[in-house]
């Protein structure tokens, strides 16, 4: 039998009666707008309890910005005029253009950002090449924990970044006894600078190893070979400089993801605080038990979601 | 020593060299306040006496119930009746993006010498000052131009660093917090100073920075969008939902969170205790008991905020009291009685699943933020894990965080997770010690000639670090 099997990538296929689109998973900055999650869909399939339903994710998205104002009513507070408005300027000369139009800006943070998005979206798409590799970089690496270090300087020179990518992958096993090193750096042993700097590389490495294992919190397997633990050495001084000199992440790219170790969700009581055991036929907000149920029933019921 | 010129006017060139001006000011702008002062001249001995000249100033101006404005140091001392203020913040998300507001706070705090009459934070001269402008890590690229332009165009100081926050704190003598003796033999290749990972937690983010001498390691730095403003708003929802309504009170709710909240070691048996139905059969002790009462404040009779243990009867005396139209003092008094409240509110920084957020704690944050630097890195950030910022004072806040890393980090590592005295204070601090050491400050910072000479988009690239 034959199996097809549409495997997920970020192309959009246009076929006559239907559409491929990418599932990005859930974005917050959209779903407050436009709730890509249908409605329907909770009814359609029922078996997939555990996600929410987007009148959910909604009014959790509500209450997150609710939880982010800074006052709870919209106000405005005027700058207090000052009387003497030239007098404390005085020595200083003139308002240049930059100041004037950053000083009436009334641009809020969420502009910006919106500013800078924009922005390196059509650096992504319009110019090719170099400004949409940056882009992407910068966004991949917030999602999947690269293991080798980008050289995202840009050096002319190839060796050297064969060089610097091949000490990094070395890195996942600095316990390989040294004798196997040779066989490793074989495909480079044309260049005989090159080697050179790999092994010092790696002296250091041991040499560090040394140094780091009495930093170890000492057991009673130390001297057994199966047991004993160590800690994989310090990279070189070379992974550390091309690491220090990238660019920062963007704002977005820097925000934590979502949990790694997943447990269960907890559910408070919407009365008192304690567990949510029982989940409300009409609004899904939980109660802990009858007493608080009543309460919610009579007082509160529909009156949040 | 320099002369006091007026700007020079547009190309004006200046054959010799200017050196960055000897006197530094620092100002750690944060979202909620301030931390500024002059850096000590000489390289710094003792840290209190360098912390004194640092003081913390709000960032905000704020109207009253009167609909008077009051601006940044006045909150402490020009408002008498706290209830209903109103915050205009010119700080958003930890970065400054008003700068109408912004320039009006440093101008009534700093540079006017009608209200900035103290000498410890007064800038009398900006040329002949250097500034040192802290921002929070991954600002965006528009922002930073803004804040390089504003300060060197409208004061022209005359030398200018603008830098990332928590790098600065690899500055400081962390050793002492850690507890490890000043010279290590072991630690001449990875010191403190050299990996340290910085949890800052603010008023309106949490953040995690791996440094390497002193530097970040911009892959790995990770926020989680809480802070304390999120805390006490949280709380105030809650406690307006079940007691009295507080919406308009973030001044007072903000009160209310730092006397009463902690961090659970132990969430499920602390809600056990707190629920309503042990609390009728009294079968705890009231003296270890969660459940606080907090006195509100009371304006008219000048009294402040205050918490005290849990009186389970004091409804029963007040209307008793009513009744016989005896003492009216137990009878004014608003209470708030919390009990699972205390804990459940910091708990989101830990869990922030709890209000549906998809983001990961700050464990997971510390986990992600590793998970993309090399492995023998590791060890040394877990050992070397440094607290600041105000959420770091909830009381239970280091020990969580310290068992909650310990149980995930492999077993041979060793976890530290260490506060230093001041943890508010302490990224000033650390801009101290780097201004004081004078080979270091040079290479970084800027004078205002260079600006002149190659203007702000040159200012953003050597202060990436680009240059």
């Amino acid at each position: 039998m034959y199996h097809v099997e549409v495997l997920p990538n970020a192309t959009t296929h246009l076929t006559p009666g239907w559409t491929y689109v990418p599932d990005r998973g859930f974005d917050p900055s959209k779903a407050a707008i436009t709730p890509t999650i249908g409605r329907k869909r909770g009814i359609r399939d029922p078996g997939n309890r555990g996600d929410l339903s987007s009148r959910q994710t909604n009014a959790i998205i509500r209450h997150l910005a609710e939880l982010d104002r800074e006052n709870h009513k919209d106000v405005h507070i005027p700058v207090p005029v000052k009387q003497k408005d030239a007098a404390t300027r005085g020595t200083r000369g003139k308002v240049t253009s930059n100041v004037r139009r950053i000083l009436q800006s009334q641009k809020s943070f969420r502009n910006y950002l919106d500013d800078e998005e924009a922005a390196l979206a059509q650096a992504a798409h319009a110019s090719q090449r170099p400004p949409a590799k940056i882009a992407k970089s910068s966004l991949r690496r917030s999602s999947t924990p690269a293991t080798t270090p980008s050289t995202s300087t840009p050096k002319p020179d190839s060796r050297r970044k064969q060089s610097t990518q091949q000490s990094a992958e070395s890195l996942p096993q600095k316990h390989v006894p040294i004798d196997r090193a040779p066989t490793e750096t074989k495909p480079t042993e044309t260049t005989e600078p090159m080697d050179e700097e790999n092994e010092e590389s790696e002296e250091n490495e041991e040499k560090e190893e040394k140094v780091k294992v009495k930093g170890l919190i000492k057991s009673e397997h130390d001297n057994d070979p199966l047991l004993r633990s160590y800690i994989p050495s310090a990279p070189s001084d070379r992974i550390m400089q091309a690491l220090l000199s990238e660019p920062p992440l963007t704002y977005n790219a820097a925000r934590a993801g979502p949990p790694v170790t997943m447990q269960s969700q907890r559910h408070f009581c919407c009365v008192c605080g304690y567990w949510g055991k029982i989940r409300c036929r009409n609004c899904h907000s939980r109660t802990c038990g009858l007493d608080c149920y009543k309460v919610h029933e009579d007082s509160r019921c529909g009156a949040f979601y | 020593m320099v002369t006091t010129k007026p700007r020079p006017s547009g190309r004006a060139s200046i054959a010799k060299v200017q050196p960055l001006p000897d006197k530094t000011f620092i100002i750690d702008n944060g979202a909620y306040t301030m931390k500024a002062g002059y850096a000590s001249d000489t390289p710094i001995e003792d840290e209190t006496i360098a912390m004194s000249a640092c003081s913390i100033i709000p960032n905000a101006l704020v109207k009253t119930r009167e609909n008077r404005v009051y601006i940044g140091s006045q909150i402490n001392t020009h408002i008498a009746d706290c209830n209903e203020l109103t915050f205009r913040r010119p700080v958003e998300k930890g970065y400054i993006v008003n700068w109408e507001a912004q320039k009006e706070i440093w101008e009534h705090s700093f540079l006017d010498d009608k209200t900035a009459r103290s000498k410890e934070l007064r800038i009398v001269i900006p040329e002949e000052t250097t500034l040192v402008l802290t921002e929070a890590p991954n600002a965006l690229p528009a922002l930073q131009k803004n804040a390089d332009e504003i300060v060197m165009e409208e004061w022209g100081f005359g030398g200018y660093l603008r830098c990332m926050g928590p790098s600065l704190n690899a500055w400081n003598e962390v050793q002492s917090v850690f507890g490890d003796p000043a010279t290590q033999k072991y630690d001449s290749i990875i010191s403190p100073r050299e990996c340290l990972l910085v949890i800052d937690s603010g008023y309106s983010h949490t953040t995690v920075t791996p440094l390497y001498k002193g530097q970040p390691l911009q892959r790995a730095i990770r926020r989680l969008d809480l802070g304390g403003k999120h805390l006490t708003n949280y709380l105030k929802e809650i406690v307006s939902m079940r007691q009295y309504n507080m919406v308009d009170e973030a001044y007072i709710m903000n009160q209310v969170k730092e006397a009463v909240c902690y961090v659970a070691d132990d969430f499920v048996r602390d809600m056990e205790q707190t629920w309503k139905g042990n609390r009728k059969c009294g079968q705890l002790n009231p003296g270890d008991s969660v459940t606080v009462d907090f006195v509100l404040p009371d304006p008219n009779a000048g009294r402040k905020g205050f918490m005290r243990q849990h009186d389970p009867l004091l409804n029963a005396k007040k209307r008793k009291s009513a009744l016989s139209g005896a003492g009216t003092e137990t009878v004014s008094e608003d209470v708030l009685v919390l009990g699972n409240e205390r804990f459940t509110v910091p708990e989101i920084l830990f869990t922030p699943s709890d209000i549906g957020m998809k983001q990961a704690g700050i464990r997971d944050m510390v986990l992600q933020s590793l998970s993309v630097l090399p492995t023998g890195l590791h060890a040394a950030f877990l050992a070397n894990v440094l607290v600041v910022g105000g959420n770091s004072l909830i009381p239970g806040f280091m020990n969580r965080l310290e068992t909650e890393l310990r149980e995930v980090a492999s077993a041979e590592c060793t976890v530290r997770v260490r506060q230093p005295q001041d943890p508010i204070r302490y990224t000033w601090l650390g801009a101290s010690q780097l201004a004081a050491n004078r080979t270091e400050f040079q290479k970084v910072a800027i004078t205002r000639q260079e600006y002149q000479e190659n203007g702000s988009s040159w200012t953003g690239r050597k202060f990436a670090g680009a240059l």
